[in-house]
């Protein structure tokens, strides 16, 4: 660069020195707001259930070992629960707001584009194959039926143009497709008509710490995967021309962003089943809160999904007691409504 | 650094759209490339800039092939910015700048002082440091090509290529940018840039490539290519060149029918003054 007039040669001399970007104290109270809700969420989760905990009981029950009772419901039932909901919500939600960067589709969502179904289609055939698969292998047929899921988007959506319609279109197809394929399957099998609605519906029901355990590694991957490209988002929002004029290597990053989405998709599906509309909302709530930097906007989705899963899988278990709704129920009453808003007012 | 083209040959759906194309680009010159459309322009661009990939032939970097080249490394010495960049951005003309930052980041794109000072450099130099902190959605078109152009500089470019930068813009706009490229020229920045008016390419480069069917037609100073002969070969239509009166720089101007004037007077036109 010597024959430019290379900004670095005359660092400000008169001039008082420009500040280094302003600390984004905006950012920092939302997160402080967002994990206190977190917090508020879960700890009320705690306390309620088949029987009802006050909060120093549930306190008791995470700390003491001498509180038999509270510590079986709390820290074998309640709390790890708890962290499912909470990884399912932060994996779907991470992987919406992947999705909705490298679409630039405000609509897309795992589930709307068929990767929640992949996984579900692998999951359900490796239970029907075997009942008595063990949870780390079912999470693992997730994983592969996600990244199929994605791989079979990456090449019906990027042969030639980039199309939102027509990757959506694509999307809803796979998804009616894996969905029916889940069903048959699952409808087939006779035994498994009982259980497989709280899969079908996406719910929490029984889930424990094998679960969390099994979708943990995974979903571990996804999300430092997921923080690790979104400055490459923020690139590749510019256009694909413009992005590899950057040197980004755009069909690569599109590659690895669709291979993360799976990765989270399928920890999800793995614990909790088809849950919908998670991924699509709270993309939308953290772009609302923190601007549109996907280096903010991924984390912060990952923190309002584990937000909004706690939360609905809460109201599954109270709505009807002492019954049980399936969460995914909540969550799609929550992002139906959503959904049409977002199609006639934006 | 020196830019060469070297037997390129470019595909467009089965198609050579450039064909076996060479020259050379040396550090400071300023180029306009000119063509009628589907000529290839834009493709040759492209492909100077690794986002067309070549059928046959190279783009060399002071005789580096650039595919060799990692691509990060090639966006610290090249700057390309495509005809009409995307729009609908929720950027600020700042944000956007950063952005140009990305081949000198790291994996977590820690801002540092040089990037910081890269920008501000950027920002001067395309007089947007008024408009720093507007969202690109409120510019016009003229400002919102100022700030692409910054986003490319704040990449630190010895060479910037540019497709068509004045097309959307009005008269004042298309001046106006083309006085900025000039003055980037002047600090040493070599530019090279597809152009559709022909009398801003005479008037503002020092070197004009012509390209027809996909093969440089003609490549030389403004003079030597904005010919009445040269001309009609590139773009098939009979061409006028008229001199500036203030620079003596050739003006091209399309020669219609005058039976197709309504305007024009039966009466004997002025014969037209020769060129220079």
């Amino acid at each position: 660069m010597a024959n430019m007039a290379a900004p670095a040669a005359e660092p400000a001399g008169s001039a008082p020195t420009r500040a280094l970007p302003r600390t984004p104290w905006r950012p920092l109270a939302v997160l402080f707001i967002g994990l206190a809700l977190l917090a508020l969420a879960g700890y009320t989760s705690l306390m309620f259930g088949a029987v009802r905990l006050s909060p120093g009981e549930v306190w008791s029950g995470l700390t003491s070992p001498d509180d038999v009772f509270a510590r079986n419901v709390v820290w074998q039932i309640r709390y790890p629960r708890l962290l499912d909901a909470m990884i399912v919500g932060a994996g779907l939600a991470a992987a919406g707001a992947l999705l909705q960067g490298v679409t630039r589709n405000p609509l897309a969502d795992p589930t709307i584009l068929g990767v929640t179904a992949a996984c579900g289609l692998a999951s359900a055939s490796l239970i029907v194959y075997d009942p008595q698969s063990p949870q780390w292998a079912i999470a693992a047929a997730c994983v592969l039926g996600g990244l199929l899921g994605a791989a079979i988007l990456y090449v019906i959506a990027w042969r030639g143009a980039v199309s939102p319609l027509r990757l959506t279109l694509a999307g809803v197809a796979l998804s009616a497709f894996f969905g029916a394929a889940i069903v048959g399957l699952l409808a087939s099998s006779r035994t498994f008509l009982q259980t497989s609605l709280g899969f079908l519906a996406g719910g929490l029901y029984g889930s424990d710490w094998r679960d969390l355990w099994a979708a943990l590694p995974w979903f571990t991957l996804g999300i430092l995967g997921a923080i690790a490209l979104a400055g490459r988002l923020n690139i590749l929002a510019l256009g694909d021309d413009v992005a590899a004029g950057l040197g980004l290597l755009t069909d690569r990053t599109r590659l690895l962003v669709l291979a993360t989405v799976g990765i989270l998709t399928a920890a999800a599906v793995s614990v909790a089943g088809l849950v919908s509309f998670v991924g699509l909302v709270c993309p939308h709530i953290a772009r609302y809160t923190i601007g549109h930097d996907n280096r903010l906007v991924i984390p912060f989705s990952a923190l309002y999904g584990a937000i909004l899963v706690v939360l609905a899988d809460l109201g599954a278990r109270l709505i009807i007691r002492p019954a049980e709704l399936p969460m995914g129920i909540i969550t799609a009453a929550i992002g139906a409504p959503f959904l049409l808003y977002l199609v006639r007012f934006r | 650094m020196n830019l060469a083209v070297d037997h390129l040959t470019l595909a467009h759906g089965g198609r050579d759209v450039v064909r076996d194309v060479s020259f050379e680009i040396a550090a400071g010159e300023m180029v306009a490339i000119l063509g009628p459309n589907g000529s290839g322009k834009s493709t040759l661009l492209r492909g100077m800039a690794r986002l067309h990939p070549p059928r046959s032939g190279r783009v060399l970097l002071d005789g580096r092939d650039i595919r060799t080249m990692n691509s990060r490394h090639v966006a610290r010495i090249m700057a390309i910015l495509p005809q009409a960049p995307a729009s609908g951005l929720d950027l600020t003309v700042r944000e956007l700048a950063f952005r140009g930052r990305y081949p000198h980041q790291g994996l977590l794109q820690r801002v540092t002082r040089r990037d910081i000072d890269a920008v501000e450099w950027a920002l001067e130099a395309t007089d947007a440091l008024a408009l720093a902190e507007r969202p690109l959605s409120h510019l016009s078109g003229g400002e919102r090509q100022r700030a692409w152009i910054a986003m490319a500089l704040a990449q630190e470019p010895r060479i910037l290529l540019l497709d068509e930068p004045t097309t959307f813009l009005d008269v004042a706009h298309q001046v106006e940018v083309m006085h900025l490229l000039r003055r980037l020229n002047a600090r040493g920045i070599t530019i090279v840039a597809v152009l559709h008016d022909l009398a801003l390419a005479g008037r503002f480069t020092t070197r004009i490539i012509a390209i027809r069917d996909g093969r440089v037609a003609f490549d030389g100073p403004p003079a030597a290519v904005l010919d009445p002969q040269a001309l009609e070969r590139v773009f098939g239509v009979p061409m006028l060149v008229l001199p500036d009166p203030d620079t003596g720089l050739p003006i091209p101007i399309p020669r219609p029918d005058p039976a197709l004037c309504p305007a024009a007077t039966p009466a004997p036109a002025p014969a037209p003054r020769g060129a220079g």
